[in-house]
Parts: structure tokens; C-alpha cells; sequence
């Protein structure tokens, strides 16, 4: 039962060094790259042209970069430690809207997670702790903090409803907080290996989890219970994004390898290599159209678009 | 003894430079000097365990001082007063307390109410006073405090202050720097002033013991240290020869003068690799390590054929100067061989790297040099190994579980909040910035902390046939001479 991905087209050169985060809007894709800029692409043209350069955002370079599923809002962390709030304008140029400074020291921050109405922002740190910021109040106050064992927070996820935070750590915890009570929900076990990649499902009922043990662990968000494994990546798995339908799965691998999984046959349905380099990211486009489309970003420098075959 | 005669007169009663110059004309001796404050040979930059936690490794060589030196820590304000007993002694906390030292001296300059003075703890020579041997297994005696002043009560405590701003003012550019000296490149400096070796010697343990640090953390180590072996051959004026391949386990880095003549004609490659051996840590973590060194390639059956046409050298971590002259008159003597560069997957590796080809990276955005390192960049240096991919290239089995700190088998290991640090202040350097000559390391050093990674060169270990093949195969690929594949296959038991 496998299906067909077809390469639609691919950006060469896309950023003049590895890319680390690709984040899609309905037209377009942001991305960022061990560059100080980030460029955003139209991806309603076929040959996705280049619309605009945040040029030097983040001198140091850039490693994470997320948009908002239902709102005009883009957040990036630099090496550098700062996190940029952005926010897209009726005629569709991004501009700054923010930097993130309520408590918090340049570098506190690792990775981020926007919610689908882009009004909060989750955060990961080197020190395990866990944060939400409401980036629509003025000052983008934080209003929830987290503590846990202390372990490299590498991803978190934020709800699509806003209402859990997730947080993947090196020490191959996951945790589910609920952000209306504030509380730990979940410690989930299990991966034992760094966790380098969280998504929620879009309805939010399921959690999937991946990194350096190359297993996607799907756990259920209200029990907390592991409900399935996924096996055959043969790298680490650094990046998980959920289709919008929620049926399907894609997978990034640091051994270059792109996997779909649907997720009702718990199957993988496609393999797709991306040069060989490690994938960084990983990102199904929102459904504009027929057809399913995901974008591929690594370290060859490229963004590679595959669409869903026909019939 | 003549120890004390000297001590007496470094500190002691004002004597004429005759009889000064009449003490013995010995070393102290090191490894007692050292068995107080510094048992381990630990840099900074270079000493940081690839495995235990860094707090662990960076504090416990030089725990028991502290705990000794408790009782004299209020008696010396330099030594951090008004801090937590033991704050974070980086290479950063270092240069705050020097400078702390050089503005005391500055604010007595300005200010008639202050007294130009150095405050300074000193703990040499106490052990050998101890007049019953059956002491010696007692607790190290405190420390004696003393203020060494300017103009002073004589021209000996004038020139007793005039060496010691010397040596803070080497120390504190070479820490600024990153570079490592050794105690013979200060005295060199200023052989006049200094009058001899000891004298530097002297001071650099007794700011060590001041600052409660290990000498080496003041990037000073005791004598020239690199290694080198290939088959070369320096002919001296005197008609004496060197050899290359004299030695199993190399030869220290030869000095090669003007009027000595450099027989390269047999070497194709230089390689310089950042250790000599495994380093004790990986060694206690892993038991396995230690091979991906020099002292393991010039023990390989491998090494017969390939120092044949090579040269191999390596100054065991952040380079010295000795080193870093002999590879630039390598260079200048036979600049169409390739020279590449061998050291660990972390930022350190990075940087010793740099030190190498770039010297010193607060002057090369400038493209000057020191004025002590006239020229001594390498600007063709190529970087071997190891890189990103070379990780993952190594293989992993499912068996790899979690080992806790000491890490994975394969030799990948975390970074540390050190190794982060120094990572992000790397990337702020003018030679990694987004257009500036040294992509790659940006491009490094970036992967390193999206992965939170680092291995040591040891890792190269895991492949087909180890690090020696894999050394000998890169190299043949580079050479174009031989089929990578061949050798790596050849060699697989005949290695390990």
C-alpha cells in the first residue's frame, strides 16, 4: 500500500548553507538556514520563486523557524539566542512584530512552537525548562513555566487548540503539559534516546515523538499511553509534521531519508531521499489543492517539493 | 639547599645582583612545584573530559587546593573576594582576576592613596622546608601572602614587581588568545629581565597558587611539547644528522636553524594531529580509545609504509610555538605538499585547528600577526577530519543504548554548556562569519549544536580496519596514488 510522491521541483541553492527549518503558509514557505537570512518562496507558482529576504535576522545563523497554522505569524531563534516574532501583512510582506525579552536571557531559548492562532508561543532550553509566551499581549508576556529534570529540551509542540505543550530532551523524555492548569499532564517514557523532534496531531489527540533511537513513538495526548511504534528509519529522525487530514505522517531522517506514514495502517507508504545530507526539516504544505505536497530541507543546501501522484 | 638560597633571593632579603647571579644555575623542579596545585595537565581549552560532566573534570584537579587553601582564601583579595567560594574558574574568570590585578596597579598609579602593589600567594618552597619527612603526608601548608610593591624598598622589590607585571601581562594576552606558552617562550622574551628560567618559573607557579588555579589553566605549560616523526632528515651545521624516524614514539620538535639544511625530498603529506594519545578520561570511560592518536599511528603495523612518505606531528592540543615554527619553514621549505589537519569533532578541535592555520583569531581578521608569531600562519592547512559526515558514516548498531555520561560506545558524546559556549563564541569570530574565510567551521559548528554533539578523532575507530586505515586511505585518496578501497580491505586484520 504504498503511495506516490512525485519530485515537483526543487530550489537549488536555496540558502547558501544547511537548512535547518522550513514553515509553510497557505502560499508560501519560509526558511532559514545556518545563514543569517531567511527566505520565503511562493509556493503557488510552479517555479516557486524566491519573494523575499529577511536579510541578517540572525548574524549567527538560524536553527529554528515556525509559522502559525491559521494566523500571518512566523517566529525564528538565532544561534545568537534571540527569537524574532513576525507577522505577514495584508499584502503579504513579513515584517518584524517583535522580539521575545519578557524574563528571559538571549540564548534561554532553544526551540519553539507557535499555535494555530499564532497568539502563543512555546519554548525549549539547554536547562530542560519549558516555556509559553502570549505573543499578542503587549510586552509578549510569559505565562507558563515548566521545570523538568533539567535534560537539553531539543523540540517542543504546541497544540493546534493551544490547550498542551509537548517537550522532547535528550534524555529521551517526553512530557505533556496542560496549559490551562499549568500542569505536567504526562511524563511519557519510552525513548530512551534524545528526543529531537514532537508533533501534535491536528485534533490533538495523538503526540508523535522521534529522534536518535529511529523510532516514532505515537502516544495518546489524554491517557497518555504509547499507542504505536513506527520502525524503519535507519537514522536518526529529526523532524515529524502531521498532514492537515491528520491521516498521514512525514518523517525527516539525519540519514537524508524522507518517510510517509499513514497513519491508520500504521505503515510507511513512501520513502523519498533527499541527497545525503542530513534532513533537517520536513513540512507537508497546507491543502490548497488536490493534492498532498510536502517540502524537504537539508544539509545540500536545496528545498525539494514532492507532490502526490495522481490517481 | 640551593632552592632556598634562590627563593631567598626572589623574596627574601635584598641581595646584590652578584650573588643572584651565583645561584645555581638548576631547574626547579617541576613535578614538586606541581604536586600541589597542578597534578593535572589540564588547559583550559584543551583539557575538558569529552565525558564527564564539565563541572566534574574542570574542578576536581584542583580540589584539594581549594579545600587547602580555604583557611588562607580571605587573606588574599585577588583570589576572588566577595564571591562564592568557588565560582566557575574558566578561562574567562581568569583574565577578570589578572585584569582585577593589573587595575590595582593601575588605580595605585593614579591614585597617591592607593599603594602600587601586587598581592601575591605564594606556596613554593614551603614543602621543602618541612624539617620531619613524616609530615609530608599532611595536610599542604597554607600558603604565605606577601605584597610585592613599587618603586619598593629597593631595586630588588622594583625588579621583583617589574617581572611579575611582565608575566601577568604574557599570561593575560596568551589566555586572551588562546594561546598556549611555554615557560620557556616567557623567559625568552625577556631574558634580560627575567635573568633566568626559574625566575619565570617561579612567578607563574606563584600566580597560579594566587589565583587557585592549575598552571597549565594559565596557558602555560612547562617545556616545548610537540612530537614529530616522518622520514626527514635535518643535517646541522655541525654535521650532525636528525632523523625523522628515529625515534618509535617520535622525536620532540626539532629547532631548525637558518644554517641547518631540511631534507624533505621523501615526504608527501604532513599531518598534524590534535593529541598525542587518547586522552585519561576517554580512556577510563570507554577503554577502548586511544588508538586514533599519534602514538597509536606510530605504533601501527601501518606506520612502516606511511611515515615512509610522510610526516607526522602534533603539539597534544592548543599548538605551541616550536610547533607552529617548524610546520611554517615545512611549509615554506616544500609548499606544494598538502598539510592537513586532524582533531576532534568539537569546538576545541575547531580552534586548535585555527590556531594552527590562522594563529592567534583576534589578530587574523586583521591580517596582522603578534609581533611574537611573525608569520607563522598556515593558510594551506586542509581539515582531514572529523567533520559531520564522517559521524555518520560510522556505523550504529541497535545495541548502542544509553551509557549515561560516559556516552555512546561509538565515541559521539554531548556537548557540554562549556563546549556550547565556546561554540556560539566562535561562530561570532570574523573568520566564521557568514561571508568570512571559513565557512565550513561556521557550517560545523552550527551541526554540532543542532545536534548537541561532538566526538574525538578516536571515533574514526569504529570504521572498517579503524582509524589507521581510514587515515591511510584519506590520505591515498588525496594523493590519487592508490585505491582507498584496497587498503582499507588489505589492512582490515592485519590492524586490529
Amino acid at each position: 500500500m504504498s503511495k506516490q510522491y512525485l519530485t515537483l521541483h526543487t530550489i537549488d541553492d536555496a540558502h547558501p548553507s544547511d537548512i535547518f527549518a522550513l514553515a509553510p503558509t497557505p502560499s508560501q514557505v519560509l526558511s532559514a538556514s545556518g545563514s543569517s537570512s531567511i527566505r520565503i518562496y511562493d509556493t503557488t507558482s510552479p517555479d516557486f520563486p524566491l519573494v523575499q529576504t529577511l536579510e541578517g535576522v540572525h548574524p549567527l545563523g538560524i536553527h529554528h523557524l515556525v509559522t502559525a497554522k491559521e494566523a500571518r505569524r512566523a517566529a525564528s531563534v538565532g544561534f545568537e539566542g534571540k527569537v524574532k516574532i513576525w507577522t505577514q501583512t495584508e499584502e503579504g510582506e513579513w515584517k518584524q512584530h517583535g522580539e521575545i525579552s519578557d524574563q528571559v536571557k538571549a540564548g534561554d531559548i532553544w526551540a519553539v512552537a507557535l499555535s494555530a492562532d499564532g497568539n502563543y508561543l512555546a519554548s525549549s532550553s539547554i536547562n530542560g525548562k519549558v516555556h509559553v509566551w502570549s505573543v499578542s499581549e503587549d510586552g509578549m508576556p510569559k505565562i507558563r513555566e515548566y521545570e523538568t529534570k533539567g535534560s537539553f529540551g531539543l523540540c517542543v509542540g504546541l497544540s493546534q487548540d493551544g490547550r498542551f505543550t509537548a517537550s522532547g530532551h535528550e534524555n529521551g523524555s517526553v512530557y505533556i503539559f496542560n496549559n490551562d492548569t499549568g500542569r505536567l499532564a504526562h511524563s511519557l517514557a519510552g525513548l530512551v534516546h534524545p528526543v529531537r523532534s514532537v508533533a501534535f496531531s491536528p485534533a490533538s489527540k495523538l503526540l508523535a515523538a522521534g529522534g536518535d533511537a529511529r523510532i516514532i513513538a505515537l502516544y495518546d495526548v489524554n491517557s497518555g499511553e504509547q499507542v504505536a511504534n513506527f520502525t524503519g528509519h535507519g537514522g536518526w529522525i529529526l523532524s515529524l509534521d502531521w498532514s492537515d487530514t491528520g491521516e498521514y505522517l512525514l518523517s525527516g531522517s539525519h540519514d537524508s531519508k524522507a518517510k510517509v506514514w499513514r497513519i491508520e495502517t500504521r505503515s510507511c507508504v513512501a520513502t523519498h531521499s533527499h541527497g545525503d545530507k542530513p534532513l533537517w526539516t520536513a513540512k507537508w504544505l497546507p491543502k490548497s489543492t488536490r493534492s498532498e505536497m510536502f517540502a524537504l530541507g537539508g544539509g545540500n543546501n536545496a528545498i525539494s517539493f514532492y507532490r502526490e501522484a495522481a490517481g | 639547599m640551593e632552592f632556598e638560597e634562590f627563593e631567598d633571593v626572589l623574596f627574601g632579603v635584598p641581595l646584590s645582583h652578584g650573588s643572584f647571579a651565583d645561584a645555581r644555575d638548576d631547574e626547579f623542579d617541576d613535578e614538586i612545584l606541581e604536586a600541589q596545585s597542578d597534578g593535572e595537565d589540564i588547559l583550559w581549552d584543551l583539557g575538558s573530559s569529552p565525558t564527564l560532566t564539565p563541572a566534574l573534570t574542570a574542578n576536581t584537579p584542583d580540589k584539594s587546593t581549594v579545600e587547602n587553601l580555604g583557611r588562607a582564601a580571605t587573606a588574599s583579595a585577588l583570589a576572588g573576594s566577595g564571591r562564592p567560594a568557588r565560582a566557575i574558574q574558566d578561562r574567562d574568570w581568569v583574565i577578570a582576576r589578572i585584569e582585577e590585578m593589573l587595575e590595582t596597579v593601575v588605580d595605585g598609579l593614579l591614585d597617591d592613596a592607593h599603594p602600587v602593589c601586587i598581592t601575591l600567594t605564594s606556596r613554593s618552597g614551603l614543602t621543602r622546608r618541612r624539617p620531619n619527612p613524616s609530615e609530608a603526608n599532611e595536610a599542604i601548608p597554607s600558603p604565605r601572602v606577601q605584597q610585592i610593591s613599587f618603586p619598593g624598598s629597593n631595586a630588588q622589590e622594583a625588579w621583583r614587581f617589574t617581572v611579575l607585571v611582565r608575566i601577568l601581562e604574557l599570561v593575560h594576552s596568551c589566555l586572551v588568545d588562546n594561546a598556549v606558552m611555554t615557560k620557556r617562550d616567557m623567559y625568552y622574551r625577556h631574558p634580560d629581565l627575567f635573568m633566568k628560567q626559574s625566575v619565570v618559573d617561579r612567578y607563574v607557579d606563584d600566580l597560579a597558587c594566587t589565583l587557585r588555579v592549575s598552571r597549565s589553566q594559565l596557558n602555560v605549560t612547562a617545556a616545548a611539547k610537540g612530537l614529530v616523526a616522518g622520514n626527514f632528515l635535518i643535517r646541522r651545521e655541525n654535521g650532525t644528522v636528525a632523523h625523522g624516524l628515529s625515534e618509535d614514539e617520535g622525536i620532540l620538535i626539532p629547532k631548525v636553524h637558518d644554517s641547518d639544511e631540511l631534507d624533505l625530498s621523501l615526504i608527501r603529506w604532513i599531518l598534524v594531529m590534535e593529541k598525542e594519545a587518547g586522552s585519561r578520561i576517554a580512556r577510563l570511560a570507554s577503554l577502548t580509545s586511544s588508538k586514533a592518536t599519534f602514538r597509536s599511528l606510530l605504533s601501527s603495523s601501518r606506520w612502516r609504509e606511511l611515515g615512509s612518505h610522510g610526516l607526522v606531528l602534533t603539539a597534544k592540543g592548543y599548538p605551541d610555538l616550536a610547533s607552529r615554527k617548524l610546520l611554517r619553514q615545512l611549509a615554506d621549505e616544500i609548499p606544494h605538499i598538502p598539510m592537513y589537519a586532524f582533531v576532534d569533532f568539537d569546538p576545541d578541535g575547531i580552534a586548535i585547528m585555527s590556531t594552527y592555520k590562522h594563529g592567534s583569531y583576534r589578530l587574523a581578521h586583521e591580517d596582522v600577526t603578534s609581533k611574537d608569531t611573525p608569520g607563522l600562519h598556515l593558510p594551506d592547512l586542509q581539515w582531514l577530519g572529523v567533520q559531520s559526515h564522517h559521524i555518520s558514516q560510522s556505523p550504529v548498531t541497535e545495541s548502542d543504548t544509553e551509557t549515561g555520561p560516559a556516552g555512546d560506545p561509538q565515541g559521539l558524546m554531548r556537548l557540554t554548556a562549556r563546549d556550547r559556549k565556546k561554540a556560539h563564541r566562535m561562530l561570532e569570530w570574523d573568520m566564521c562569519a557568514e561571508d568570512g574565510p571559513e565557512p565550513v567551521w561556521r557550517e560545523e559548528l552550527q551541526r554540532m549544536l543542532m545536534l548537541n554533539i561532538k566526538a574525538e578523532m578516536q571515533i574514526l575507530d569504529e570504521l572498517p580496519g579503524g582509524l589507521v586505515a581510514w587515515l591511510s586511505s584519506k590520505l591515498d585518496v588525496l594523493q590519487g596514488s592508490r585505491s582507498p578501497v584496497l587498503s582499507i580491505c588489505s589492512d582490515n586484520e592485519l590492524l586490529f
